[in-house]
């Protein structure tokens, strides 16, 4: 039986594992992926909460939205660093620690 | 006859002009500032003989004058009146007075494009001597004893440069900075008399002081125990003293002659000295009330009678010329001193004409006179002799004015000198206390024939002295600018221009004497009591002489006296007359016999009073006085106490003492700032403020993981305490 906790536990590890990707990692790229890691784990509690508490569509609209801004949030994110790369030669985090070149 | 500003002020405005424009362009249009300056004298020469001519051949007025005023500064408060007027004041007097300055300067002006024309300063020459006569002319022209100070110490600037012309040589230097202090002393004075005249009138101009001493506001009023009008008037004096160069300062007047021949005509004739008696003619009312009139008397014949004396003793032409200036003008105080007013400026004017002629005929010769061997202009008598062949014009017009100057009948020096000295007569036998004076005024008068024949005998007659020095003296051919304003000016020291009865004590009747006696009528002591009801004019007003109620000036032939005093009167002055005539004749005589003749040795005189000799040529040890005595045993040490104060007590214990007690306060102050103020509290302000930054800088590094990791464990940390 799948339940609405195995659901959070699911979505829990996505977003620690998306946490511990974002702290952890020094690349730029894998950052990014840290995110959607995130994002995904709170479009499943939507879906999730929507399918056994609400019982109506409002959370999978809602993920779908999350879907399409983590898509836009990508596309932006990547273009960042294509940019600062172009800049730095360099996708290394700690390399953007100034505000100014 | 209408006079507005505009034809008054460019008397003086001219040469000031001239001396603006020509200070700009001397150094490089040195023939056009020459030419700029005589044209300026000139043109104000055609404007002081308009108005000489409508004063003294128009209607005869005693009363007439131009007064124009502006307001210069007006600084009152309330009911405290301070206000300043400057303005233009003409009566018979000034008339006559801006026709001598303006004409005498011309013809110096113009003589000196000759003497000066070597000269390498020959510009700078002009620029002050076009100052000089503007200041002269704007005196005369004044209104006011304020502005008459400021175009007096003008003057004493411009002596000062024009004295010390020569800088190169050894002594001018000395002598302008003489004659600039000495004349100090009396500027002093002055000033303080301005300044009492002040207090008492509340104004400076001329027709209010003698509104104030016709009203009596003198009267009973003291300032330290004498009565003001004395104090007044004898500051007023003393500043005559010090410009005319009378007796206690008359040294400055002989050292004046360090300057080029032509400025001292202009300082000894015209302008300078002449502006002393002309103020105290002017003030002639103040000292009348302040009981002055006896000092000046014997303080004019002192000078009169002692610096003829040192003049018989000078071998140099310029000094001879320099003592009887101071001699002259003593003749003209002892005139103030003893009434007669007439007389007093007479003899300024004529004196003024006869003496500029003598110094620049003394400026022809010794221009002519050039030593070849060391290539400097003789001024030494020693040296000529037998000069009227080389210089027949100059020893005719230097001839005329000695005999003007030595008070010989039908000349100018004889009718004014000869008034002087018979009202002097008059006055001696009212008052005994004036016989001293009067016998010093006609001693001098003997003097001053002898010295100047001498001067004539031994520079024009005789044999050459130096036959080398005469040999190399080129003959004199007329030329415009040399000759003419010497013969002009000699023409001018025959008596018929200055009165119609040759003698000049007014015997000769002639159709209508008046006018030929122009000077008697026109020339009259201020009457106070006029002035009572005087209006000035302001300064744009024009002035049409026929809407002056004017009554026509007469000759009085019995001087306002009833007819047996006049009578008595004229008793006198002939015998004055014939006196003077007898002394001057004898004088002439003396010098003829002494250096002609050579009958008379004057090396006897000289070995028989050896020590008047030596204190001869010693001036009277006036000037050993002055320096060795007043100023290095009273003004030095004096100075030298008052340096000990300021630097021995003053600057050692006050300023010094002070310096110590300073330097323990900041000792300690420096002390309390070091430690506390910068160390603590500025030094710690600034370490607290590093310490915070520190940890403030570890935390805000940039790095974003860094931030993710504050933002959960702050989240973690917040969900735990929930």
């Amino acid at each position: 039986m799948i339940t609405l906790s195995s659901y959070l536990m699911i979505s829990l590890a996505l977003f620690l594992s998306g946490l511990v990707v974002m702290i952890a990692r020094k690349n730029i790229i894998a950052i990014l992926l840290g995110i959607e890691l995130i994002l995904n784990s709170a479009a499943l509690n939507f879906a999730a909460y929507t399918r056994f508490v609400n019982q109506n569509i409002e959370g999978h609209i809602v993920s779908l939205f999350i879907i399409v801004i983590a898509a836009a949030e990508a596309a932006v994110g990547l273009g960042i660093v294509i940019r600062f790369f172009q800049m730095r030669e360099s996708i290394h985090i700690d390399d953007a620690a100034q505000l100014q070149s | 006859m209408d006079y507005t500003i505009w034809t008054i002020a460019p008397i003086v405005l001219l040469p000031f002009f001239a001396f603006v424009i020509n200070a700009f362009i001397v150094k490089k249009f040195t023939k056009l500032a020459v030419a700029i300056s005589c044209a300026a004298i000139l043109g104000s020469f055609g404007f002081a003989t308009r108005i000489f001519s409508d004063f003294v051949f128009g209607k005869y007025a005693e009363d007439y004058h131009i007064h124009k005023v502006f307001n210069w500064f007006d600084l009152s408060y309330g009911s405290q009146i301070f206000k300043l007027d400057m303005g233009i004041y003409i009566d018979n007097m000034s008339a006559v007075m801006l026709f001598m300055v303006t004409g005498v300067a011309s013809l110096i002006h113009i003589f000196s494009t000759y003497y000066m024309a070597e000269d390498k300063r020959f510009g700078r020459f002009f620029v002050y001597m076009s100052l000089f006569t503007s200041a002269m002319l704007g005196l005369v022209l004044s209104d006011n004893l304020l502005s008459v100070f400021i175009f007096w110490e003008l003057m004493g600037f411009c002596s000062y440069s024009l004295i010390g012309f020569y800088y190169e040589k050894e002594g001018a230097g000395n002598a302008s900075m003489k004659a600039f202090m000495t004349t100090r002393v009396g500027d002093v004075f002055f000033l303080l008399g301005i300044l009492a005249i002040w207090s008492v009138v509340g104004n400076v101009t001329f027709v209010d002081i003698y509104r104030a001493i016709s009203d009596g506001s003198f009267n009973s009023l003291y300032a330290l125990g004498i009565p003001l009008a004395t104090f007044a008037g004898f500051s007023i004096f003393m500043g005559t003293i010090g410009k005319s160069a009378q007796f206690p300062l008359q040294v400055w007047l002989p050292d004046a002659m360090f300057g080029p021949t032509p400025c001292s005509a202009l300082i000894h004739a015209a302008t300078m000295v002449a502006a002393g008696v002309y103020l105290s003619l002017r003030m002639y009312p103040l000292m009348e009330i302040g009981h002055l009139t006896t000092m000046i008397a014997y303080i004019g014949g002192i000078t009169a009678f002692g610096a003829a004396t040192i003049a018989l003793v000078q071998t140099d032409i310029k000094a001879v010329l320099a003592y009887s200036t101071i001699s002259q003008l003593g003749y003209m105080v002892l005139g103030v001193g003893v009434g007669s007013y007439n007389a007093a400026f007479m003899h300024l004017i004529t004196h003024a004409v006869f003496k500029a002629c003598l110094f620049l005929s003394a400026g022809s010769v010794i221009h002519s006179l050039h030593d070849h061997h060391t290539h400097e202009h003789v001024q030494e008598m020693p040296r000529m002799g037998g000069l009227r062949h080389k210089m027949p014009f100059t020893f005719w017009a230097m001839m005329f004015c000695t005999l003007a100057i030595a008070g010989v009948p039908f000349f100018s020096g004889f009718v004014s000198k000869d008034r002087i000295l018979g009202d002097a007569l008059l006055m001696a036998l009212a008052n005994k206390t004036y016989i001293v004076p009067m016998v010093l005024g006609f001693g001098g008068a003997l003097l001053t024939a002898f010295y100047m024949f001498r001067m004539m005998f031994l520079t024009f007659f005789g044999e050459p002295r130096d036959k080398d020095l005469y040999d190399h003296t080129k003959k004199e051919k007329f030329s415009l600018n040399r000759n003419f304003p010497l013969l002009l000016l000699s023409v001018f020291t025959l008596g018929v221009f200055f009165s119609g009865s040759l003698t000049g004590q007014g015997f000769i009747k002639v159709a209508s004497e008046k006018r030929y006696e122009w000077f008697k009528v026109l020339i009259t002591k201020p009457k106070v009591e006029k002035f009572a009801s005087y209006e000035r004019q302001p300064w744009g007003h024009t002035d049409i002489k026929s809407n002056f109620q004017l009554s026509e000036a007469k000759y009085d032939y019995n001087y306002g006296l009833s007819a047996k005093e006049a009578h008595h009167i004229h008793h006198w002055h002939l015998i004055g007359a014939l006196i003077s005539i007898f002394i001057a004749f004898s004088g002439i005589f003396i010098a003829y016999m002494m250096y002609i003749k050579k009958a008379w040795n004057p090396g006897w005189w000289v070995s028989m009073f050896t020590r008047w000799y030596r204190a001869l040529q010693n001036r009277y040890y006036f000037d050993d006085f002055y320096i060795g005595g007043l100023i290095k045993k009273g003004l030095l040490p004096f100075n030298n106490l008052l340096a000990f104060i300021d630097m021995g007590l003053y600057d050692r214990y006050a300023i010094d003492g002070w310096e110590k007690v300073n330097r323990a306060f900041y000792t300690v102050s420096g002390w309390f700032d070091n430690i506390f103020v910068d160390t603590i509290a500025v030094d710690g302000t600034g370490a607290s403020v590093r310490l915070f930054n520190v940890v403030l800088r570890m935390i805000q590094s940039g790095k974003i993981q860094l931030y993710f990791m504050i933002i959960v464990f702050t989240l973690v940390g917040f969900i735990w305490t929930l």
